[in-house]
């Protein structure tokens, strides 16, 4: 049990569709990050570090500045990818703390798509990158088309059905119509229109899909010893890590890597750093850029086999508190909202706390894990104090 | 020939990396010079031995699709009216552990099978640099 670290502040701003907030992305930035320091009771001039991830536009020197930070003694990112970094971003955190390079460390991501371009719009006229460059040209500019290949080949090899996609999907909206904070609270969904919502690409109905928003999540790490002075002391991170992984784009289609989610050696290094095993996780925060991923996911962590998804995630076993897993329990990435993650790391945090609205009971043991099938995977674990 | 997703749409910016693959007329892959490893994408080193000593060699051109997808939502504007395609997963016959992209010609979408064989054809573009473009595309041919 790792515990020099804890997690003592969590805010989010309101959450709204992409291009509907009424603030700027900056605005969302500052409005988190200071409502995690009231959740934590701590004035924001004492936050000295700043991290964010996926190529964060807001410059951690800018908000020292508008936060009033006395210091800033740590700030940085994870490299590479998107919500795959969400767990890693709280692993710099806590390394950042618990190695005494700074006191009390804000993780956040915020997202405005008005003010700026919409994801997944961006692609111009020539693929320039290393990661547009083989596939853009042959129309593969997506991440659902992306995570469209892998799935689709995979379920091909574990004769895996569209039932455990569609057993995902209506979980996280199950679980979102308890929580007034979700995007998609007061629209539950029925397994005959997930399968009746028009495809994005095979195999990915609408309903496989995150949701695209704007909003921002923030939380505040630090030592337990500092913790005892806050309002509501601190959730311990049991284990976290990062997994090695190929590049993106055509790169993660070569050799071994293919299909993957690149999360295997994550899992391996979490169960063997916290001692835990998958049986032993009360409640777990599964990213889902898609459905597809997070079947492959549970089963590369080593919670199911393939052949045991159907039951794993049928039968309402992933669906409310009481849950056989209780999962994906503030509506996640697909009915909560879309902030890359971060919101998932908090509702794990929540539910040690015992402040989710779809609280599993006895939580001991809460993980999260980030976006599967990039690469570096990431994942935290959380604990009982 | 044409561009099945149009003739103005995206295009690779050629480099040293990709000009082989989408200018020469046939599937280059790199392969190292001192461990005989092939690899796609091509990079300055090799994975395998980390030479730094690699070459492009021309292969036969035909290969095996890995996986396929039934693209329904245009994901970039001029998509619009191009959808349904297919994008798929190739794996490059004598490059082993290789794969492509590519888009399937001349077969509906639903009739694109993972195992299927296909062999390489190849659409023609030219650049604002007025570079002529070879680009390699797949169809079933059995």
């Amino acid at each position: 049990m790792h515990g020099k670290a804890v997690v003592v502040g969590l805010g989010e701003t309101e959450y709204y569709k992409h291009g509907q907030s009424p603030i700027s992305e900056f605005q969302l930035a500052v409005q988190s990050i200071q409502r995690a320091a009231e959740d934590a009771g701590l004035p924001t001039s004492e936050l000295d570090g700043l991290i964010s991830y996926m190529d964060n536009r807001n410059s951690p020197l800018r908000l020292a500045a508008a936060l009033g930070m006395d210091e800033l003694r740590w700030s940085n990112t994870p490299w590479a990818g998107g919500g795959n970094n969400s767990a890693a971003a709280v692993q710099l955190a806590d390394a950042a703390v618990s190695g005494g390079y700074a006191n009390y460390v804000v993780v956040f991501r915020a997202l405005a798509q008005g003010e700026f371009y919409r994801l997944g719009s961006s692609a111009g006229k020539y693929a320039t990158s290393r990661g547009t460059t083989w596939g853009y040209p042959y129309g593969l500019i997506s991440p659902a088309q992306e995570c469209g290949l892998q799935t689709k080949r995979w379920m091909h090899d574990n004769n895996v059905s569209q039932e455990v996609l569609a057993n995902i999907s209506l979980a996280c909206y199950h679980n979102a119509q308890l929580n007034p904070r979700a995007v998609r609270y007061g629209r539950p969904l029925t397994r005959e229109a997930y399968y009746e919502s028009r495809m994005i690409v095979e195999p990915f109905h609408l309903y496989d899909c995150c949701q695209e928003n704007d909003g921002s999540t923030a939380l505040i790490v630090t030592t337990p010893e500092r913790a005892k002075d806050l309002k509501k002391g601190g959730v311990p991170i049991v284990a976290t890590a990062q997994g090695l992984g190929p590049e993106i784009g055509a790169y993660s289609y070569q050799k071994d890597w293919f299909p993957g989610t690149y999360l295997d050696n994550v899992g391996d290094m979490i169960w063997e750093r916290s001692g835990a095993k998958p049986a032993d996780i009360d409640v777990v925060q599964m990213y889902e850029n898609f459905t597809g991923p997070v079947a492959m996911a549970l089963v590369d962590m080593g919670f199911c086999t393939a052949d045991e998804l159907e039951e794993f995630t049928g039968n309402g076993n992933l669906e409310g508190p009481d849950a056989k897993m209780p999962f994906n329990t503030s509506g996640g990435n697909i009915a909560e909202a879309y902030i890359h993650g971060l919101e998932m790391v908090n509702e794990a945090v929540r539910q040690v706390r015992g402040e989710s609205t779809c609280q599993a009971k006895d939580v001991e043991l809460s993980l999260a894990v980030g976006g599967p099938g990039y690469s570096p995977g990431s994942a935290i674990l959380f604990g009982a104090a | 020939m044409s561009r099945l997703l149009g003739d103005d749409f995206i295009l690779p910016e050629l480099n040293r990396h990709n000009t082989p693959w989408f200018t020469s007329g046939s599937i280059q892959v790199q392969v190292c010079d001192d461990c005989k490893t092939a690899q796609h994408p091509p990079d300055d080193v090799c994975y395998s031995c980390q030479s730094f000593n690699l070459s492009f060699e021309t292969v036969s051109g035909t290969g095996v699709i890995e996986s396929c997808v039934e693209v329904n939502y245009p994901a970039y504007p001029t998509l619009v009216d191009k959808v349904p395609y297919t994008v798929a997963l190739v794996s490059i016959d004598g490059a082993p552990g290789c794969r492509a992209f590519g888009n399937i010609l001349n077969l509906p979408t639903d009739q694109v099978k993972i195992g299927q064989k296909v062999k390489a054809v190849y659409e023609e573009a030219v650049d604002e640099q007025g570079e002529k473009l070879l680009i390699p595309q797949w169809e079933v041919v059995e």
